[in-house]
């Protein structure tokens, strides 16, 4: 059994260094105060971006997963770090849209405080810091209670976020975020706890190795699952993330539909493939999918009703979560093909990574667009591309990914789910992939006409908005559309750390 | 890398290159004059480059071009008119404020038009096909107007449409090669033994034609082409619908061929020129009815891709491709022209009017015009059975709706006043005029295998003669119909399908309405809790 155990490989150090660095500038900013907060946040986004790099080059000159066991204590009595190469390319994922939304953020904020640092300016650096510690310490964790530590971080550093200017319908919009979302945690405990008094072990890969399917497992799955959707807001349980993403500042709408709610989902991954036995995960995932394809459709077309920008991109975000979830059963793999060889599962990767670039360039877009014009109604706006045409740029392209056009990372992405529904014989889902597009293009497509309107009153900025607040957006959505010229060799770095992990259920 | 192989790597580069070019402000401010040059290494390419020749860029480019017979004819003519209706904006849009952004989706729709006639791999013939389709949106909506807006949408809704058909219809086709980016010829050729077979053709027809304008899927035709400025509306009605016809010679196995598909091709495209002609002639405006002709036009090219695909005949593609670009010279000089006549009166009006006439009636298969070359070389491919009726009374319906256009065109050009239209877009038509009518004679040897003098013949001269006074004749009536004119709007049936209106409007508030209570607290905890059971279910069934 040793191969399979944890044990510290040389990088394992930056594992520990991604989780604690943003934690120490949290720290720093409460020692130094508010006045160095941003001086020491963009430091710290620096060293954060180099340490995922560092890890990334490491999974790949290496071939392997790296490892760090906390204080030398094995699990089932420590616990373990672990990034395989999806954790290293969520962390690097994480890195580049934290440091962008970074720029960004200091640049908005540079227009209204001058360079000290109002109050919602030094919450929203602290906030960002520490949802970052918890996003690595969730694409890192091997265990079930430290990731219950780290979702709830996630959930708690996000929430101030919403309702960082302080308005009323924002906080109420926060706490309704917080409420539901602290359901979703109570139900992940309750799972987890099920979990530790039939097994005593909350380690994911010891888990994994469990070949039994008993009730008990059964259920414990079944209520962190549904617990995890409800912080991923996938339909029908996405009350909360409309008002919550559209409510919010620019910036921290942009890192909580990119990144925030692929935490959970990442998790629901790890579950359903790692822990789940295979065949009820089969039924399971079938599930999954059927509420991803609700969620494809329904929210597009809520995402086509909306009259605010933000509003029809936050429903827009929940639509395509719902592609991570149709991923399930294409990817179900079999004896000789393990789900991580499947395209399905390069796709669903793709997916994750392309809209966390294309979402926030679109939520900064917006961002750039309400501070010039004041509001964000679509109808108000004809005309906006000539004022702002950096941003109507970053908008259309970020569009492209999410419509799946060529070249960008959406059209490869959904181009693999498209194949892989076809060789699997999933025509439903096929359908629902190629309406899930039509959809997309429509709402991002009535954005775009809007834009290049010519109104027979041009819409005047009420401000001049500053064109490095306009880079931020369009550097994202740039590399959201070269994401799909990359060949796909780089997502055998996908492949890395999962062999050593043997499926449940296989002796 | 062979010098034959830079060129149509240029071919394809040089208009993308001037449109990256656009990003400098200065230079978009002179984008207008360079349209001109755009599309003239595809030209060269076209003429210089032999034909079987192909260029291969490896990892990261994967991307594959090929020049074969169709490709090349297909080709030639349509840089031809490109360059030719980039000259004419060039003179017409000099004091239009908005002419750079007119010039930065002209040459994006360029670049993915004339690259499809020479890509050779799925995929990057499938990101030139979206690129030709969305850049035509900037051309058509330019103008502004609210009619223009309203067949941008539906333009776009459409084009959309045909991209997911495509998308599916080529993942199908590639989703068993080995390759992830294979040559369209490989799967094409695994086609017949494909167990998708019928859903991939019906898919790739399907999308292809909604490119082309086949009825029921032509709406966008007649209302993009009118609404579009008129160098944009000669492209779009020349060269743009011809991404559908490279498609289905490129994607439909002609070698093995696939009857019931060919009759289903056969079918679809008779009814297409038939429906173009009898709804052509109820309008009212010059640009519509020449959109509808180009609907009846691309009913023909279906016809003979569809009896190439029946009886397995590849030669089928190449007359497609020589038919193809009669159409692509003759409707580009048409456009053209409306816009000359606009600009013509007096002396010189009689002898444009004239000109536009011989163009016109090219189409109907004028004797020693390009269109009775076009007539006479398909001729042996249709036979003499009920097929090649079809297609003689299709030459009559054209005959008299190109009456019909000169009739509209003469009464619209009657009250100007006496002025010469100005140089820079009087040489651009003569040049596609004079193209329309030299180019045919060139290549037809090539293309039929039989020699130029065989057209003299008073027997070939008949042939096509007698059904354009048929057309004449049966104008002559038609004309006399009382309300006819305007007895069926631009773009036909798409006002049926708004009539459908109120009814998606209803289900779309109908889901408004759903995700207002899904959106309680009580029916969110509900489902919460339904979830967890259903999955604990999933989870614990055993198999």
């Amino acid at each position: 059994m040793t191969p399979f155990a944890h044990a510290t490989t040389p990088g394992g150090f930056l594992l520990v260094l991604a989780v604690i660095l943003p934690v120490c500038a949290v720290l720093a900013i409460f020692a130094c105060g508010p006045r160095s907060a941003a001086r020491i946040a963009m430091t710290t986004l620096a060293a954060g971006l180099a340490i995922a790099i560092a890890i990334a080059v490491e999974l790949i000159a290496s071939g392997a997963a790296l490892s760090y066991v906390v204080g030398a204590w094995r699990p089932p009595l420590g616990i373990a770090l672990r990034a395989d190469g999806l954790s290293g390319a969520m962390l690097v994922m994480t890195a580049l849209v934290v440091v962008t939304v970074g720029l960004f953020a200091r640049v908005q904020y540079g227009l209204h405080d001058g360079a000290g640092g109002g109050r919602a300016q030094t919450t929203f650096w602290l906030m960002l810091l520490a949802l970052w510690s918890a996003l690595n310490a969730v694409f890192v964790g091997e265990d079930l209670f430290n990731l219950y530590v780290a979702l709830e971080l996630l959930t708690f550093a996000a929430v101030p976020l919403v309702c960082l200017d302080g308005r009323a319908e924002t906080v109420k919009a926060a706490l309704r975020y917080l409420l539901f979302a602290l359901v979703g945690s109570l139900l992940y405990l309750l799972g987890t706890g099920l979990i530790y008094g039939q097994y005593g072990t909350l380690d994911l890969l010891t888990l994994s190795r469990l070949s039994r399917q008993e009730p008990a497992l059964s259920a414990a799955l079944a209520l962190m699952i549904v617990g995890l959707l409800a912080k991923a807001a996938l339909f029908p349980l996405h009350l909360w993330l409309p008002p919550a993403h559209a409510g919010a500042p620019a910036p921290a709408s942009a890192v909580l539909s990119a990144l925030v709610v692929k935490a959970p989902v990442f998790l629901i991954l790890r579950l359903v493939l790692d822990v789940a036995p295979p065949q009820a995960a089969a039924i399971a995932g079938q599930l999954l999918a059927v509420l991803g394809a609700a969620s494809i459709l329904f929210c597009s077309v809520m995402a086509l009703r909306q009259a605010r920008l933000k509003l029809m991109i936050a429903y827009s975000t929940v639509a395509q979560i719902g592609y991570l979830f149709i991923v399930f059963p294409l990817a179900a793999g079999s004896a000789e093909l393990p789900p991580w060889g499947t395209i399905a599962w390069t796709g669903g990767a793709l997916q994750l990574v392309s809209h966390a670039l294309a979402k926030a360039a679109m939520f900064l877009a917006a961002g750039v667009i309400a501070e010039a014009f004041g509001h964000d109604r679509i109808a108000d706006l004809g005309g906006f591309g000539r004022a702002l045409p950096l941003s109507a740029a970053a908008f259309g392209l970020a569009g492209l990914s999410l419509m799946g056009i060529p070249p960008s990372g959406g059209f490869v992405a959904k181009c693999l789910l498209l194949t892989a529904a076809v060789i699997e014989g999933y025509p439903w889902l096929a359908a629902t992939i190629l309406a899930g597009g039509l959809l997309a293009g429509g709402y991002v497509f009535r954005v775009i006409d809007t834009a290049l309107a010519i109104p027979a009153v041009p819409v005047a900025p009420r401000r001049p908005v500053p064109r490095r607040l306009e880079l931020a957006a369009l550097a994202l959505a740039v590399a959201a559309v070269l994401l799909g010229l990359v060949p796909l060799r780089p997502f055998g770095l996908l492949q890395i750390g999962r062999d050593g992990l043997a499926m449940a259920g296989l002796p | 890398m062979t010098p034959a192989a830079l060129l149509l790597a240029a071919a394809l580069l040089f208009p993308l290159l001037l449109a990256i070019g656009c990003l400098s402000a200065r230079f978009r401010a002179r984008a207008l004059s360079v349209l001109v040059a755009a599309p003239l290494p595809a030209l060269a390419a076209a003429i210089l480059v032999p034909e079987g020749r192909f260029a291969f860029f490896p990892q990261p480019f994967r991307l594959t071009l090929v020049l074969d017979q169709p490709g090349a004819i297909l080709l030639g003519g349509a840089a031809l008119l490109w360059s030719a209706a980039g000259a004419f904006a060039a003179s017409s849009m000099t004091r239009d404020p908005a002419a750079p952004r007119f010039a930065v989706w002209w040459l994006l729709t360029l670049a993915g038009c004339l690259g499809l006639f020479l890509v050779g791999d799925v995929v990057n013939f499938y990101l030139l096909f979206t690129l030709a389709s969305l850049a035509a949106y900037g051309l058509i909506i330019h103008e502004q107007s609210a009619a223009a807006h309203r067949a941008g949408v539906i333009y776009v809704v459409l084009a959309l449409l045909a991209e997911a058909f495509l998308l599916i219809a080529l993942v199908m086709l590639a989703a068993t090669h080995p390759d992830a980016n294979p040559p369209i010829r490989s799967v094409v050729a695994d086609l017949p033994a494909s167990p998708m077979r019928d859903g991939t053709v019906a898919l790739l027809i399907l999308g292809f034609a909604l490119k082309m304008g086949l009825v029921p899927l032509h709406v966008w035709l007649p209302l993009a082409h009118p609404a579009a400025p008129t160098p944009a509306s000669a492209v779009l009605s020349g060269v743009v619908v011809k991404a559908g016809v490279i498609g289905l010679i490129r994607f439909l196995p002609f070698e093995a061929g696939m009857p019931a598909w060919g009759a289903a091709l056969i079918g679809l495209g008779i009814v297409t020129s038939c429906y173009g002609v009898v709804v052509g002639i109820t309008q009212r405006r010059a640009k519509t009815v020449l959109a509808y002709s180009t609907v009846s036009q691309m009913g023909l090219l279906a016809v003979l891709l569809g009896v190439g695909l029946e009886t397995a005949d590849p030669d089928a593609t190449n007359l497609a491709a020589y038919y193809a670009v009669h159409h692509t010279l003759v409707k580009g000089a048409l456009f053209l022209g409306i816009g000359i006549l606009a600009a013509t009166g007096g002396r010189r009006l009689g002898l444009v009017l004239l000109l536009m006439a011989v163009l016109a009636l090219s189409l109907g298969g004028l004797p020693l015009t390009s269109g009775a070359l076009a007539k006479l070389a398909t001729k042996p491919m249709l036979g003499y059975g009920w097929l090649a009726g079809a297609m003689t009374l299709a030459a009559a319906g054209s005959t008299a709706l190109m009456v019909h256009f000169l009739l509209i065109v003469r009464r619209d050009a009657a009250g100007n006043p006496a002025m010469s239209p100005p140089i820079g877009q009087f040489a651009p038509w003569l040049v596609v005029l004079a193209a329309s009518l030299v180019i045919p004679w060139s290549l037809y040897p090539a293309v039929s295998g039989e020699t130029v003098a065989s057209l003299l013949q008073p027997e070939a001269l008949w042939k096509v003669t007698w059904p354009m006074l048929l057309g004449a004749v049966v104008m002559l009536f038609v004309d006399r119909l009382p309300r006819r004119l305007g007895l069926i709007p631009e773009g036909d049936i798409v006002v049926l399908a708004q009539a459908g209106a109120p009814l998606v409007r209803g289900l779309s508030n109908r889901i408004g309405e759903v995700d207002v209570n899904l959106r309680r607290w009580p029916v969110a905890g509900l489902g919460l809790i339904a979830l967890a059971i259903l999955l604990g279910g999933a989870l614990m069934f055993r198999a």
